[in-house]
């Protein structure tokens, strides 16, 4: 019984046959059909080939051969370059027409020129249509030709605030009525929207101020009376 | 800026100190200055008139009024860029047909 196993193994596998089976298939048939030719290796075109074949050669074959050369066309003029700095321009030509004599701006630029409207003057402001405003100044943007100042004011118990562009073409005049007695320490007022520190009503102030004035007659007064442009 | 809820004061004298506005009229978004809104008198007056509170009262707390808006807390712009706000919110009874509730107004 010791020798059974391999017995059976050989008789049932037929594999070994088919494979050599195969392979004889095979190598009659590759003889048949194949037959190896190697690729012909690269002639070099010959030296000194007259012209007159080069018309037979591929474009990229010829010796005269030179790539299509193609047309480079300048970068459109930059507007950068010619401009360096286009809101200041922009900024500059604005204020010359709006403020051309510059008093508007030097009136209102108060962190370099000295007599200007500083936060907590009392100004008065004539617009070409419409009342006159006249408030206490809270806060002043400086921003080029959007120059703006917030002026507040009560009328009737009631807080009202404005803010006016200071180079808008309706803004006729620009009084300053009152200056403050001490120099504020913020640069933005908003505290005197506090029933506290509230300064009221500026109605008196500014028609006392009126009636000076009309006293005088016209006549710019001291440092403190008229800034008018 | 004038919605839903919002508290206003009254400032003519048909009798109605605080009212809150419960629509605000053709309009999808916050009422402002003239706006027409819908108003509801949360606070009647007190006249200091012998008279009696309903005397002199054209408006009773719990009423349905219009109402137009004359001040806002929110600031407006004006079409040249200048801005204006007032302190406080404030409004103007009308009825129905667009005439004041009211013969006088202060402020």
């Amino acid at each position: 019984m010791a020798a059974l196993p391999p017995l059976t193994r050989q008789l049932g596998c037929l594999r070994p046959f088919m494979r050599s089976h195969e392979f004889i298939q095979q190598t009659c048939r590759r003889t048949i059909t194949t037959k190896y030719t190697p690729k012909p290796a690269p002639v070099d075109l010959p030296k000194n080939l007259p012209p007159i074949f080069y018309s037979q050669l591929p474009d990229r074959l010829r010796p005269d051969f030179k790539p299509k050369p193609f047309k480079i066309y300048p970068p459109p003029p930059s507007n950068a370059k010619k401009c360096k700095d286009p809101l200041t321009a922009t900024t500059e030509a604005q204020l010359a027409v709006l403020d051309p004599t510059g008093e508007r701006k030097a009136l209102f630029d108060y962190r370099r020129s000295r007599r200007s409207v500083k936060p907590g003057d009392i100004i008065r402001v004539t617009f070409k249509n419409g009342d006159p405003f006249a408030g206490v100044v809270l806060n002043i943007r400086l921003r080029g030709v959007d120059t703006a100042c917030l002026l507040r004011n009560q009328f009737t118990r009631v807080g009202v605030e404005m803010w006016v562009k200071v180079f808008s073409p309706n803004v006729e005049g620009v009084e300053i009525v009152q200056r403050t007695e001490k120099r504020k320490r913020r640069a933005r007022l908003y505290y005197m929207r506090n029933p506290k520190h509230d300064v009221g009503s500026v109605e008196n102030i500014v028609k006392n101020y009126m009636r000076q004035k009309a006293s005088i007659g016209g006549v710019k007064g001291t440092a403190n009376k008229k800034a008018r442009s | 800026m004038i919605q839903l809820k919002t508290l206003l004061n009254c400032i003519d004298n048909s009798g109605a100190a605080v009212v809150e506005c419960v629509n605000v009229l053709k309009k999808k978004r916050a009422g402002t200055v003239g706006d027409r809104i819908v108003v509801v008198v949360q606070r009647q007056r007190n006249f200091d008139t012998g008279i009696g509170v309903s005397a002199a009262n054209k408006v009773r707390r719990g009423d349905i009024r219009h109402a137009v808006i004359v001040r806002v807390k929110k600031e407006m712009r004006r079409p040249d860029g200048s801005y204006l706000k007032f302190d406080d919110n404030a409004c103007v009874l009308i009825n129905k047909s667009g005439d004041p509730i009211g013969t006088r107004m202060s402020g």
